[in-house]
């Protein structure tokens, strides 16, 4: 249940924002926390849980492109 | 009222008189052969059933632009049901993965498709345009690899008995050498010809509302394998239930343990996510158009050299050592059992 | 990434030598003992290291008694909205999955808001709300926005106190959990005098968090660590609070395993009620609870949420129980003790 993954806000429209997790897209509902375009959250049940540090992402994201 | 009178008389429909033997039956038959021209060395393909001369496999030594022996001496034969949904989906529809799944399922056993069968069972009200355009997915696959549609049958139910479409499959294929899945040895590498699961990704994608621009794999592998073809110890294209299901099919015929490498898998960054955001595993998603093989150590690097003219993603994920079961060597130096698949899988995804 | 967890392996070892004797650590979230199973991380520790799952299920704890009222309101023709993992849970009667193959309106949604959609077209929809912080947040902006919920919901740290005050329950340290601390933060965990450090959900970030326990073991300084600080802040999610507060108080709740524990639930204010279906339909479900008996089932779950037994202890195990027929909550669960027990363990 605490099944999360991060991702990269791509456009913002009122609560919901597109989320980019590695080049898979849905609109995810942001109203728990206050976020930018650029920046990274940890998705949750289709709600934003948190922001994430955006340089650990891109690190994994790295990581796991090479895989 | 007119107006959609109008629309209908537009959009034709398939109705029940279609499927009934009669001469809407014949009219309907009709137009969906000519989206399948191409009959090679198949006579008879308008009557009860299609005719292949045996007397001319020993004429036969290029077949499909494959060298073939003349010792093909092994018949090899193969059905297969497809009920996909959706029907239309990127990458593909129910017709590409009709005739890409059969074509597959006799390619993994080192046959060269000769001839196929294609059952159909439309339900009432099933638009032509959409009949025609899987016709035609067909009929593409069908002359880009000389694999004729040599027989086949048309039946239409009731609104509502089945769900617009339903394509049943049968194919014959001729092979010298037969790959058995239970061929693996130990020491031997375990390769995959691409990335994997991407079929899947591309339905859960449309299903649960998700946008990517990964398309289904389908495609026919006939080719790919017949480059590798004297190297496979083993082989199989890993569909319903993914390489979970697969590789431990392969490790229980053969008797052996296969050992995935973590750090090596076979999928792309879209795919562990989706398989992330959706809690299903992506050892289980099926692909249908990449295989996955054991071959010799000594071969694997001419292997891989031959396999990445056709698809730069293909690699060595693995190996074959003495023992039982599917692992996955984690990155952090543990095993981890890799089981079948249990419970409800993926539905409506082949 | 093979060599960093290689190292953590080494100090591991190296600390628990020095250590000495026995001991047992225990991961309080569903979804790292998830990790744990599927990285084989209990096999490789030294031999005085074990590894214990807690309580951190939230379907596993979810108590019979709230199936049970979310199955009669189904049954009586409402429609019902639920997180898929709750579908197999068993009640005193039956489970959701059974209520709808009776014919019972039951739906499974992935987002709460596709609940808050849904009632659009179905006004006396109830979504049946279940989970700790992670969750409640997402329940409460939905109860904002109109939907009618059936609240089961719970505090996290109260599990751990129920769990601390067992005194049959021998615990050296916690892995705390790490997307409920996201939303709660790591202030709320001081008041445990124990070891405890916040970790991530990667391997590494297990076996991470398992060196840094050990070490405070060692040097005798309980305390708590943040090692998922990427993600997780001392103070949490603010507004995620915020909104909770607003919308729920805190209750005395039922614990299945656990039983009653005060303070551990969370209720919606008086100021939703019109929302809060324990009141819009509280002569229904004070029907349902009449009606519904206590069955007795040899299923163990209750002791092994409480840690006192491990899953192969429990009769049913492997028998009867199992993920395709699961008897009781832990089975049901992909996170659940007894599920990743059946899968992974051997």
């Amino acid at each position: 249940m605490c099944l999360a993954i991060p991702g990269k806000i791509i456009a913002i429209k009122n609560q919901l924002a597109t989320v980019d997790f590695s080049g898979i897209e849905k609109e995810i509902n942001i109203s728990l926390v206050d976020v930018k375009i650029g920046e990274y959250v940890m998705v949750h049940a289709g709600f934003a849980i948190e922001k994430m540090d955006g340089e650990y992402v891109k690190e994994m994201q790295g990581y796991l492109g090479k895989k | 009222m007119w107006n959609i009178a109008m629309e209908n008389r537009k959009n034709k429909l398939v109705e029940l008189e279609d499927g009934g033997g009669g001469e809407k039956s014949l009219r309907l038959i009709s137009e969906i052969r000519k989206f399948f021209p191409v009959t090679k060395k198949w006579k008879n393909t308008e009557d009860d059933g299609a005719v292949f001369d045996l007397d001319k496999l020993k004429t036969l030594n290029v077949h499909n632009g494959h060298l073939m022996s003349t010792s093909s001496s092994k018949l090899v034969f193969t059905t297969d049901a497809f009920i996909v949904d959706p029907i239309f989906f990127p990458g593909g529809d129910i017709g590409k993965i009709a005739i890409c799944g059969t074509i597959n399922d006799l390619s993994v056993m080192g046959a060269v498709p000769i001839g196929i069968s294609l059952s159909l069972v439309i339900e009432e009200g099933f638009p032509e345009s959409d009949l025609k355009k899987i016709m035609q997915s067909i009929g593409k696959v069908s002359k880009e690899t000389g694999v004729p549609i040599v027989t086949g049958d048309t039946k239409v139910t009731e609104k509502g008995k089945i769900d617009k479409i339903e394509i049943a499959t049968s194919g014959v294929g001729l092979a010298s050498k037969i790959i058995e899945n239970g061929g693996a040895k130990v020491g031997d590498v375990i390769i995959a010809s691409g990335n994997l699961g991407e079929h899947a990704v591309t339905l859960l994608a449309s299903r649960f509302n998700y946008r990517t621009k990964i398309k289904s794999d389908c495609q026919p592998v006939t080719a790919e394998i017949q480059s590798i073809l004297p190297y496979l110890t083993s082989c199989k294209d890993p569909t319903r239930g993914g390489v979970a299901a697969v590789f431990n099919e392969m490790a229980e015929k053969s008797k052996m343990k296969f050992v995935l490498e973590e750090n090596s898998l076979p999928f792309a960054k879209e795919t562990v996510a989706l398989s992330g955001l959706l809690g299903i595993d992506k050892f289980s998603f099926p692909s249908e158009g990449r295989f996955v093989a054991t071959v010799a150590r000594k071969d694997a690097d001419k292997v891989i050299k031959i396999l990445r003219r056709y698809n730069c993603d293909a690699k060595i994920i693995g190996s074959v050592a003495k023992g039982g079961g599917v692992y996955l060597k984690t990155i952090i130096g543990s095993e981890k059992k890799i089981e079948v698949p249990r419970g409800k899988l993926i539905p409506r995804i082949c | 990434m093979q060599i960093v967890a290689n190292k953590i392996l080494e100090e591991i070892k190296k600390k628990a030598d020095k250590i000495g004797q026995p001991i047992r650590l225990m991961e309080l979230c569903g979804t790292h003992s998830q990790t744990i199973a599927e990285h084989g991380i209990k096999k490789l520790m030294p031999k005085n290291v074990s590894l214990v799952s807690g309580p951190g299920c939230p379907v596993c704890v979810t108590d019979q008694s709230d199936i049970d009222v979310v199955v009669g309101l189904a049954l009586s023709g409402l429609p019902v909205a639920v997180y898929g993992d709750t579908m197999q849970v068993p009640g005193n009667v039956m489970s959701l999955e059974g209520a709808k193959r009776s014919g019972a309106d039951v739906k499974i949604v992935y987002s709460i808001s596709e609940a808050v959609a849904m009632q659009k077209e179905k006004p006396n929809l109830v979504f049946f709300g279940i989970g700790f912080e992670t969750t409640t947040g997402m329940t409460a902006w939905a109860i904002k926005n109109g939907l009618t919920v059936y609240s089961a919901h719970k505090l996290f740290p109260l599990a751990m106190e129920a769990l601390l005050a067992n005194k049959k329950i021998r615990v050296d340290g916690f892995i705390d959990p790490g997307h409920v601390s996201a939303i709660i933060g790591t202030e709320v965990y001081q008041k445990f005098n124990i070891p405890q450090v916040v970790a991530g959900f990667s391997g590494e970030d297990v076996l991470l968090a398992i060196n840094m326990l050990l070490s405070q073991i060692f040097e005798n300084k309980p305390r708590v660590e943040n090692a998922y600080g990427r993600l997780v802040k001392k103070e949490g999610n603010k507004k995620a609070l915020k909104l909770i507060s607003e919308v729920f108080e805190v209750c005395d709740a039922r614990w299945r395993g656990l039983g009653e524990i005060k303070n551990s639930g969370l209720k919606i204010r008086k100021k939703y009620q019109l929302q809060d279906a324990s009141v819009v339909h509280k002569k229904l479900i004070a029907k349902i609870k009449k009606e519904i008996k206590s069955k007795p089932s040899a299923c163990k779950c209750g002791l092994v949420l409480q840690c006192l037994i491990e899953p192969k202890n429990c009769p049913l195990f492997r028998r009867a129980c199992t993920p395709e027929s699961p008897q009781g909550a832990c089975m049901v669960s992909v996170e659940g003790s007894c599920n990743v027990e059946y899968r992974y363990g051997k």
